[in-house]
């Protein structure tokens, strides 16, 4: 099992000068650490006007920067939104490709949606269009990856011949991976030959269940890309401390304010009356776990919090269910201290990664 | 943290509905349709329309909600209200800033039993073919008028409706307090439609919602359901964070 650290950049009120650049540059401190520590990827989201929540607009720049200070993490778009009025493909194309050559080909792709209002509604998006945006985008991105000139008369765009520059470093052409939030994308996922990002279930046992489907289609798959990225990640909170109370308290100050600040949002599902989005806005499904209890009344048996002990148990329960990666949130609006943010790392990666590296982990699918 | 509402509660209590017992008997209302267009409004007053115990939404929002009811046990009624899009906590709400009714009766058993600041005034729904019309009328003049144009049908599921809050008094322990009450209303969907929302007129100031601007149409909705405004169950303490202040009735 691989591990990743996941970021939404999250900027608490009141905001002054400084918050925006703290943030930033903590969070690329905590990367570089990341690195060092043996972590398999860094991600970063693509939202926008999610005040508080999430203040990474142009995540591409926060990986460049990422990758320019690290050696080997990946680093993963999580992910690129495909919808026309907020990315056209062949800028999302463009950039990725330029951010495979400088890191050397590290680049993962994610390609997703968006889940709310607040940022459809700020581009004028219908919400209606946009599952079948994003398929339209996901079929022609590695084309204009892999063909010399490339042209499309499509559903949202079109575009006489032309030569789609730079090209990836990676051959044929990076990883691609699709966010799950709605119930059925990691079937989309798996019927394209994607890699599914952060599938967003209740419970471990639910979860079981997707990753049966998503194995189970993604044999018989019609790959958008060159070759089947058959990998399967979840989202997680991670804060390890030797003590176990104080692990799950901090932890749990954490997923609370995650889920807080999440919840302020309009969820698309709230806001506009749609089949197109049955589910309820932002990582529905970590933030639901973070609030739930577990059987002994501590934390659910799936949040990542606590003492290594704790934390391994939590990730054995995962990876039994065959998952392929697990990727952290390590911090949400600056609830955990810088210094206590970089211990908890270093801990994890002392105590808890060893037992999970049975195998040197594989390079993703498809690397140069 | 999320921003908080700065109301000024105080100036609201004096003629806020006033409830004596909060052991009311539930409401079931068949075949109601509901008429629901939501609106992001002007940022200027998204704090201002909110107590201090509550969050605006991201964006803020209000909605505009007109129910007939054809069986109540205050008789048929038709309901208009304005709600300002809010978060008590982590939870999902909306404020009901004024509400008008077209039955007298029926406006005082919602005023005393579920805390809505209900005012009596000529209030019509109107479903057609190709819309769906919605008009107030408050001693001659329109302070509502608003349509759903070309409603299509979509699933029933698709269409979700938010929990409500009054401020209002209450009598607690023998005293009288402010308090936002919580109207869970439930609702059996039939039948659904989605269509374009328009606001021909909206008089804020009638709503007592000074300074509210409905500036971008969001969605509009158009839906047959049973429904049923039960028991009271959660009260907040409008000025406290609803997340330390609520209570369980």
């Amino acid at each position: 099992m691989k591990f990743g650290i996941f970021f939404e950049l999250s900027v608490p009120r009141p905001w002054d000068d400084e918050s925006e650049h703290r943030l930033y540059h903590e969070s690329l401190e905590q990367v570089r650490l990341a690195d060092e520590l043996g972590f398999d990827y860094v991600w970063a989201v693509e939202h926008h006007f999610l005040e508080e929540y999430s203040h990474c607009s142009a995540p591409e720049l926060f990986l460049t920067a990422a990758a320019m200070q690290t050696r080997r993490i990946r680093v993963g778009q999580g992910i690129a939104v495909c919808v026309p009025q907020i990315n056209h493909p062949i800028r999302i194309a463009e950039r990725a490709a330029v951010l495979d050559l400088l890191s050397h080909g590290r680049l993962d792709l994610g390609t997703g949606r968006s889940g709310t209002w607040t940022e459809l509604g700020g581009f004028d998006a219908d919400p209606d269009e946009t599952k079948k945006t994003w398929d339209e985008f996901v079929r022609v991105i590695p084309r204009m990856w892999m063909e010399e000139r490339f042209g499309h008369d499509g559903r949202s765009f079109r575009m006489p011949v032309r030569a789609v520059l730079p090209k990836p470093y990676q051959k044929p052409h990076p990883p691609l991976w699709v966010a799950v939030t709605s119930p059925g994308t990691e079937v989309d996922a798996a019927e394209r030959g994607l890699g599914a990002l952060g599938l967003s279930t209740g419970s471990l046992r639910e979860y079981e269940g997707k990753i049966r489907t998503y194995k189970r289609l993604i044999r018989d798959c019609e790959p958008v890309g060159a070759f089947v990225n058959d990998q399967i990640a979840t989202v997680n909170f991670l804060f390890c401390h030797e003590d176990e109370a104080e692990g799950v308290k901090t932890g749990q100050r954490l997923t609370g304010t995650f889920n807080y600040l999440a919840s302020q949002l309009l969820s698309t599902r709230e806001a506009f009356p749609t089949r197109s989005y049955p589910s309820l806005g932002l990582l529905p499904g970590p933030r639901a776990e973070a609030a739930r209890r577990g059987d002994d009344g501590g934390p659910a048996e799936s949040i990542a919090i606590g003492d290594p002990a704790r934390v391994t148990r939590v990730l054995e329960r995962w990876e039994s269910t065959g998952i392929d990666l697990v990727n952290f949130l390590l911090n949400a609006a600056e609830t955990v201290p810088q210094a206590q943010v970089l211990a908890s790392l270093r801990l994890f990666a002392k105590e808890v990664m060893p037992r999970f590296r049975r195998e040197a982990p594989s390079a993703a699918a498809g690397a140069r | 943290m999320p921003l908080f509402g700065t109301l000024d509660v105080k100036s609201r209590l004096a003629d806020a509905p006033l409830l004596e017992r909060l052991d009311t008997e539930p409401w079931e209302l068949p075949g109601a349709e509901v008429l629901h267009l939501l609106y992001e409004i002007d940022d200027a007053a998204m704090q201002t329309l909110l107590p201090p115990a509550l969050h605006p939404t991201i964006p803020p929002t209000c909605h505009l909600v007109v129910t007939r009811v054809p069986e109540s046990p205050a008789g048929p009624f038709v309901l208009a209200q304005t709600r300002v899009g809010c978060r008590a906590g982590a939870f999902q709400r909306g404020l009901v800033t004024r509400a008008f009714c077209d039955s007298p009766r029926a406006a005082s058993e919602l005023r005393h039993r579920f805390g809505f600041d209900v005012r009596p005034a000529r209030v019509r729904l109107t479903p057609r073919y190709d819309r769906v019309e919605a008009e107030v009328a408050l001693d001659g003049r329109r302070v509502l008028a608003c349509e759903l144009v070309d409603p299509l049908a979509i699933g029933q599921q698709d269409v979700r409706y938010v929990d409500v809050l009054n401020l209002a008094r209450v009598v607690r322990e023998g005293e009288e307090r402010a308090r936002l009450v919580q109207v869970d209303a439930v609702y059996a969907i039939h039948r659904a439609d989605r269509g374009r929302p328009m606001l021909h007129a909206f008089e804020a100031d009638a709503w007592r919602a000074e300074g509210l601007i409905p500036r971008w149409a969001v969605s509009g909705s158009f839906s047959r359901a049973d429904l049923t405004l039960p028991r009271l169950r959660f009260l907040v303490d409008p000025l406290r964070p609803a997340f330390q202040a609520t209570e369980r009735v």
